[in-house]
């Protein structure tokens, strides 16, 4: 049997498309029992997983398809009708064939289960009825074509194969010529066959064996490809747009060189998009399953629920393929045990019984974006609101001004449900959570709307191909890496002079206010030892993250310019963004956990990818709660906020929180005089100190062990102001009262206490006049 | 190449030492520099380079070895395969392709150094030099085995002989 490897996989392969054909057919045949095209595709399926089965010597299969064959055979002539009874045996049946055929893949062999009781069961269904279906569905058989001829499966031994039925797996064997079509090769699997998405009910007869001339052109112009052949044709076409921009860059005033070179540059942009789309499948793939899916869901929650299907041949990367199909199935078992209504229900608040799941796919902005909407009951806010306040998540005040945009954010914290009781399909409050991570694990997002009594929409967007992603290329000493697009939020200028953002905090804690969101931050050149010190505390950029639950700030010099990154146009995006072509770097690197891999540039330039899982986690970044927490510190606050301070003579002083650039601490004997000016040293440069009792006029106290130093703006490297203590961050109780005191610009009541606010312009001066 | 008792190879020069490994598994010799620098990687590990739509990590097998460090402005690199793995390893520079009876390949006189663990074979004297025949997948694997940040090994009396 080893030399039948190759026909086996070939054999399991059309088989389990098949097994989708056949659960397509038999939802369809739920509509329309009599449809006598399906009757006849289901029956050759069967029948041809029979034949195949008997060749390879698959007993087990055989004799359960042959059962199964048998009780089609009746339903095909009429002489049963399909009811309830009748395609749950029959849907058994194909679970069966495909737990089967998944241990002959996995297992080399057909396992250890035993089906004589389903065979059984499928016989006894096909003999009970016979009686009583005969009176009753007299006037449909006359309809139902006489297709392969009634007789044959009576032919209870698989017949002897031909080899051709190996090779293309077709129902040949033994079917009488003048009845059936040609011999009928199953459905080529690269060919998006665009109407091929059975929805229950649809007339079209697209099963690919109901139409034979369509079938024989689908196999002559597919053909299956290994895809490691169609990876390395990629790879070739990468060095091959390399090797054209280099070309490009080469100076020719011979007009046949220029002519050449532009030919060459506009078949490799053509090729380049063409192996691009070899890697791409229709997302009929994963949506095959889902009518399936719905009907078992809908059957065993009591619910009747009309799946309609849009978009199944929008095209997705192969490797996302899969990892989209799990996330689906959990918010399409969502959307039918939680959110569309049982049929009471639903007819009760003047809805049509059957409730309604739309599953959508489409493009967008260079994304795909999926989308599973219901017409059910909607999200109940409230409860979402209460279960977050009993979980802790906020408090009761904060939850109440909560929009509900921002509620239904919750449903997405780990063990999060609403659902009143635990079904056996889903409530476990295990749901959303991972549908999130395992979406953002490919570099898509996830959102939702919900409008109580009107139904529930998830959408899920995901790029169109990990192999290739827009990614962020930013420099960073004398290096530069890609940071995948997906994650970026936004890009942050950090700027000397005091418009904007700054990085504050202690040393070793650095943090960012973005919108009253306190963002970690991390310095990628001292992180990565490219400098022992970093450059870009104060000049720089800080691209802002996220990952999972995550956000922070990577600080980075700058962007790579598009000028310096490419000398052709057509590879750039505006903004430095670039498409690039992942590749993996191995396990001698990959174990770092700080890179996902390399790409090349449009100058041949090798650039790492961050990981920013990785970083994230190696770095120890602090969780920073995302929308939630923006909501309850809005951003105008910021403004009255005030940090303060004791200083050394034991005053209660406060700082404008907007101008503080950060906190540092110095031991005493950091401190230099240098030109009768008090400055401690920072990385390269020197910020100057001044004591905060001589700038509000008066003798300076005792200098502490520790000094606890205030960095304001000011001049080139800010200005520190030595307090003895950091007391508090208040906001302000009262409007600022006017004062004539020295260094004080007013006095404003903070915790309760009357508290004198700094003039920070006298302490810049303080500073200078001393130089 | 089908004769059991010959060892095609191609010898590389690493400080005064003569290489070797065996000729099928070379793809490709390649000029230095313009090696991507990998912040934090593992000792040993010099950098990445692209070739033909991969991107092959390049190690400097000196330590290893136990010679002395080539110079990076005149490093080579010579580009091998092991099994779906390229890996590009610094050399000073790449000498001919040979044949070496397997029955003339004595063992090594002495003991290399401990990180070079089982990669030496055997050495060949040739009518010139003495030629140290390399497994490259031993070698590779001992290499990978070294940690991030690992010290730096030198020094080791071996290789100058």
């Amino acid at each position: 049997m080893s030399d039948n490897r190759e026909f086996i996989e070939e054999f399991l392969v059309e088989s389990s498309e098949n097994l989708d054909q056949l659960d397509k057919d038999l939802l369809a045949l739920e509509a329309d029992p009599a449809d006598p095209q399906r009757l006849a595709s289901v029956f050759r399926t069967v029948h041809t997983i029979k034949g195949n089965s008997g060749f390879f010597g698959f007993s087990k299969l055989g004799a359960l398809a042959h059962s199964g064959e048998h009780l089609l055979g009746k339903l095909r002539d009429g002489k049963l009708r399909l009811d309830d009874r009748v395609a749950g045996t029959l849907y058994s049946m194909v679970d069966a064939v495909r737990t089967i055929l998944q241990s002959i893949e996995t297992a080399g062999n057909e396992g250890d289960h035993d089906y004589r009781e389903l065979s059984r069961t499928l016989a006894a269904v096909a003999e009970q009825s016979q009686a009583a279906v005969e009176v009753a569905t007299a006037p449909s058989t006359p309809a139902v074509p006489p297709e392969p001829s009634s007789s044959e499966p009576a032919a209870v031994e698989p017949p002897a194969p031909e080899p051709l039925t190996v090779a293309h797996a077709e129902p040949v064997e033994s079917s009488p010529p003048q009845v059936t079509p040609p011999p009928v090769a199953p459905p080529a699997p690269i060919q998006p066959a665009a109407a091929a998405v059975a929805v229950p009910g649809s007339a079209a007869p697209n099963s690919p064996a109901a139409s034979p001339p369509a079938t024989v052109s689908a196999t002559e112009t597919t053909v299956r490809v290994d895809v490691e052949l169609l990876a390395s044709i990629l790879d070739l076409v990468g060095e091959l747009v390399l090797a054209r921009n280099q070309l490009r860059s080469v100076d020719s005033d011979d007009p046949a060189v220029q002519a050449c070179s532009q030919r060459i540059n506009a078949v490799t942009n053509a090729l380049q998009e063409t192996a691009v789309k070899t890697r791409l499948q229709p997302v009929e793939h994963v949506f095959n399953r889902f009518p399936r899916t719905v009907r078992d869901l809908a059957v065993s929650c009591g619910k009747e629920v009309q799946l309609v299907i849009d978009g199944a041949d929008t095209e997705l990367d192969r490797s996302l393929i899969e990892s989209i199909r799990d996330p689906l199935t959990h918010l399409i078992r969502n959307a039918v045990d939680h959110g569309i209504e049982p049929p009471d229900v639903r007819a009760a608040t003047g809805k049509p019984r059957a409730g309604r799941l739309s599953l959508r796919a489409f493009n967008e902005s260079g994304r795909v974006t999926i989308e599973v909407s219901d017409d059910g009951g909607g999200i109940a806010f409230e409860k979402v609101r209460e279960k977050a306040i009993a979980r802790g998540l906020v408090s009761a005040a904060e939850a109440a001004a909560l929009s509900p945009e921002r509620v239904l954010q919750f449903i997405f914290e780990p063990g999060f449900s609403t659902a009143a009781q635990v079904t056996s399909v889903s409530g476990r409050g295990v749901g959303m959570d991972v549908v999130r991570t395992n979406i953002e694990a490919i570099g898509g997002t996830i959102d939702i709307q919900s409008v109580p009594g009107m139904g529930t929409t998830v959408r899920v967007h995901v790029p169109l191909t990990l192999a290739i992603m827009p990614a962020l290329v930013v420099r960073c000493g004398s290096e530069r890496f890609a940071i995948p697009q997906s994650a970026v939020g936004e890009l942050v200028p950090v700027s000397r002079d005091r418009s904007g953002p700054r990085i504050e905090g202690l040393a070793d804690a650095p943090v960012m206010r973005v919108r009253g969101r306190l963002v970690p931050i991390l310095f990628l050149d001292q992180f990565l030892g490219i400098r022992e010190t970093t450059a870009c505390r104060e000049e720089g950029t800080v691209v802002l993250v996220r990952v999972d639950d995550h956000e922070f700030g990577l600080v980075v010099d700058g962007m790579q310019s598009a000028a310096d990154q490419f000398r052709c146009r057509d590879l750039l995006d505006a903004a430095s963004l670039s498409t690039i072509v992942v590749k993996p770097i191995g396990g001698l690197l990959a174990g770092l956990g700080l890179y996902s891999g390399a790409t090349v540039l449009g100058d041949g330039g090798v650039v790492l990818i961050l990981d920013l899982r990785g970083l994230q986690r190696i770095a120890r970044l602090p969780p920073v709660a995302r929308e939630p927490e923006a909501a309850l510190v809005p951003s105008a606050e910021i403004a009255d906020r005030y940090l303060v301070c004791g200083t050394p003579a034991g005053r209660r002083v406060a700082v404008p929180l907007a101008d503080v650039v950060r906190l540092e601490q110095y031991q005493h004997d950091k401190v230099q005089v240098v030109a009768d000016r008090a400055v401690v040293r920072r990385g390269e440069g020197f910020t100057p100190l001044a004591d905060i009792d001589e700038v509000l006029g008066r003798p300076p106290g005792a200098t502490p062990q520790t000094l606890n130093v205030v960095v304001i703006d000011g001049g080139d490297v800010g200005v520190g102001l030595a307090v003895a203590t950091i007391l508090d961050v208040l906001a302000a109780e009262s409007p600022m009262q006017p004062t004539a005191a020295t260094g004080v610009s007013g006095i404003l009541s903070l915790g309760g206490i009357a508290t004198e606010v700094v003039d920070l312009r006298a302490a810049r001066r303080h500073v200078a006049i001393e130089a | 190449m089908s004769d059991p008792r010959i060892h095609h190879c191609c010898t590389f020069r690493i400080g005064d030492a003569c290489f070797a490994l065996p000729a099928d598994g070379v793809v490709e010799v390649l000029r230095g520099g313009g090696l991507a620098r990998v912040p934090l990687a593992p000792e040993g590990v010099r950098g990445l380079v692209h070739l033909r739509g991969r991107i092959v990590p390049v190690v400097d097998p000196a330590a290893q070895l136990g010679v002395s460090r080539v110079a990076p402005e005149r490093a080579t690199h010579l580009v091998i395969a092991l099994q779906d793995d390229w890996y590009g390893l610094v050399i000073d520079e790449m000498l001919d392709v040979v044949e070496i009876p397997a029955d003339r390949v004595e063992q090594a006189a002495t003991p290399t150094t401990e990180s070079s663990g089982d990669a030496l074979i055997g050495v060949f004297a040739a009518p010139d030099r003495l030629v140290h025949l390399l497994d490259p997948q031993r070698m590779i694997h001992s290499l990978t085995r070294l940690r991030p940040q690992a010290p730096e090994r030198q020094g080791v009396s071996h290789g100058r002989s």
